[in-house]
């Protein structure tokens, strides 16, 4: 809808056709950038179609609705839209029996389905702790909605998510993140289900007891199961990217509940992911991409020989954008005693992930027109499934994460990943003194 | 911390943030009618966008002989918000149409 508001602003008529479930994202879109009177054409073109026989008739359907779309004369209302007042609720927006509030902030549309811890006065002073701005400082305006993500904003749904003051200065950064870039708006909302992975490096990660190890992204660990729902309740709440509203993700993905870990950097044998972008190793980083899938295998063999060939031999045809590999720290060592570097790593995917050349046309798929979306495979566009490009140079990424084990795991699909220094505050010492001992005790039976 | 007792409130502060209203902008005029027009015929990078598009422009034709069309495809989901280094290339093929038709492949 973006580039329609665009054109109408520069004089010129348009219509722009919108499958019929998606007209809430598109109004939202429209009314997010100042023009929510827009004509938009529903159609019964499901997103990503290409059966030509049914896109005729849908198009055929709604012909005349296009026609009059472009030449129907404007309302007084489409000429000059009356103002609205976006909604801006009290800053106490309740009280209630814990029950009481949840109820209240899941039927507003307020949480991701799970309980939420009670955003008070106190708790939100505490979680502000983890911070040196003051309450009503502004990190960012986020869009599509433009809320804004002040500090008192940020540690409300901090609190709802179970943070500790701790990760105060991870979700300032990762707010930072989500404005950066628009694609992090795009990818939050798109039909991919696309869900956000940070990676964290650097110190904090043991400060705040980020999981590096065994089950590194299962539930379990405080910061990693908090720091990333609190990002997809400011998605929800300060964005304003809502399922079926605005978030138009077809199959979902569980990973927008929480994709969390930390680097394993001490039993890595290769420069961690924040040095090999430019950072110091002792600064703080975040690091956010946006995959759709994870894929787990088991290598074909443990040594460098055996496990570049399981993941060349599992990329699949039909990926596309982001493609990473997870690699627990022996994997690694077992590449690295190869004598690989990382580089070496990436550039042997490159040059050896292919499909083979009679792959599409043995499945009956013509390879006259080419299905290229940025860094897309697939029919007409050769056998190479990795082309670094200007859009992305690097389009192969390894992680160290997990325990010691053999299993080993892929992330595909959205834009490359980016990285971003965490400011830590003033009183950042005490601040772990504090919170650092709050760990899971688990009892033997 | 002490206890709570399942009957204890809890006086909470809103997680919806704040937002300024936003400068309304109205509508393009529309036109008469697209005889004898020049229709842009706006693409994006998703596989459906030139099948929609290509169907449009079929049923425009048979409508509207005299009409003329020009295509641009963007790289990208929106060449306005994605595509800045592409602005001038935009802006010159919007000058050049009296209306433009977009799909968006969703």
């Amino acid at each position: 809808m973006y580039d329609a508001i665009y054109i109408e602003g520069k004089g010129k008529p348009t219509a722009t056709f919108v499958f019929e479930h998606f007209a809430n994202d598109a109004m939202s879109a429209a009314s997010s950038k100042g023009m929510p009177v827009i004509r938009i054409v529903p159609e019964a073109i499901v997103s990503e179609s290409t059966v030509v026989k049914d896109i005729n008739t849908a198009v055929k359907a709604v012909f005349n609705d296009v026609v009059g779309v472009l030449t129907k004369p404007l309302t007084a209302n489409e000429k000059s839209p009356k103002s609205r007042e976006p909604e801006n609720p009290p800053r106490i927006i309740f009280k209630g029996t814990l029950a009481e509030v949840n109820r209240f902030f899941y039927q507003r549309g307020w949480t991701d389905g799970l309980p939420i811890i009670p955003p008070t006065e106190a708790a939100v002073k505490e979680m502000m702790t983890g911070t040196d701005f003051p309450a009503d400082h502004l990190v960012e305006k986020l869009e599509p909605r433009l809320g804004k993500a002040t500090i008192e904003k940020i540690a409300v749904n901090a609190i709802m998510a179970g943070c500790l003051p701790t990760c105060m200065p991870l979700l300032i950064a990762g707010v930072h993140m989500l404005a950066s870039n628009p694609v992090c708006g795009m990818m939050a909302a798109s039909t991919g289900s696309f869900a956000p992975f940070w990676l964290i490096n650097g110190p904090i990660a043991k400060d705040i007891n980020i999981r590096s190890t065994y089950g590194a992204t299962s539930p379990g660990d405080i910061a990693n199961a908090s720091f990333g729902r609190a990002m997809g309740l400011i998605t929800k709440n300060i964005r304003g990217i809502r399922k079926q509203v605005e978030d138009m993700g077809v199959l979902g993905n569980p990973g927008k509940y929480t994709w969390v870990a930390a680097e394993n950097e001490e039993n890595s044998p290769w420069e961690p992911l924040h040095v090999e972008r430019g950072f110091k190793k002792e600064d703080s980083t975040v690091s956010l991409m946006f995959p759709q899938s994870f894929q787990q295998m088991m290598p074909f063999g443990t040594d460098d020989k055996g496990i570049l060939a399981t993941i060349v031999g599992s990329v699949v045809p039909a990926r596309q954008g982001f493609f990473a590999v997870l690699l627990t720290p022996n994997n690694a060592k077992s590449i690295a005693d190869g004598g690989w570097s990382k580089k070496a790593v990436k550039e042997y995917i490159i040059k050896n992930a292919i499909v083979p050349d009679d792959y599409y046309s043995r499945l009956g798929m013509k390879t006259d027109k080419p299905f290229d979306r940025g860094d897309v495979t697939g029919p007409g566009i050769g056998p190479k499934l990795f082309r670094p490009s200007k859009r992305d140079p690097d389009p192969v990424q390894v992680f160290v994460f997990g325990g010691f084990g053999s299993w080993m795991g892929l992330l595909q699909g959205g834009p490359s990943p980016m990285t971003k220094k965490v400011e830590l505050p003033k009183n950042w010492a005490q601040l772990v003194k504090k919170y650092k001992n709050i760990v899971p005790n688990y009892a033997r039976y | 911390m002490p206890a709570q007792k399942s009957t204890d409130t809890y006086e909470v502060l809103s997680p919806w943030a704040e937002a300024d209203p936003v400068l309304l902008k109205g509508l393009a005029p529309r036109l008469d009618n697209l005889d004898g027009k020049k229709i842009g015929l706006l693409c994006n990078n998703k596989r459906a966008a030139p099948l929609i598009l290509d169907a449009a422009e079929k049923l425009l034709k048979k409508k509207f002989p005299t009409a003329k069309f020009s295509r641009f495809f963007a790289r990208s989901f929106s060449v306005s918000s994605l595509e800045k280094d592409r602005e001038a290339e935009f802006n010159t093929w919007l000058k050049e149409v009296d209306a433009v038709i977009a799909s968006v492949g969703d």
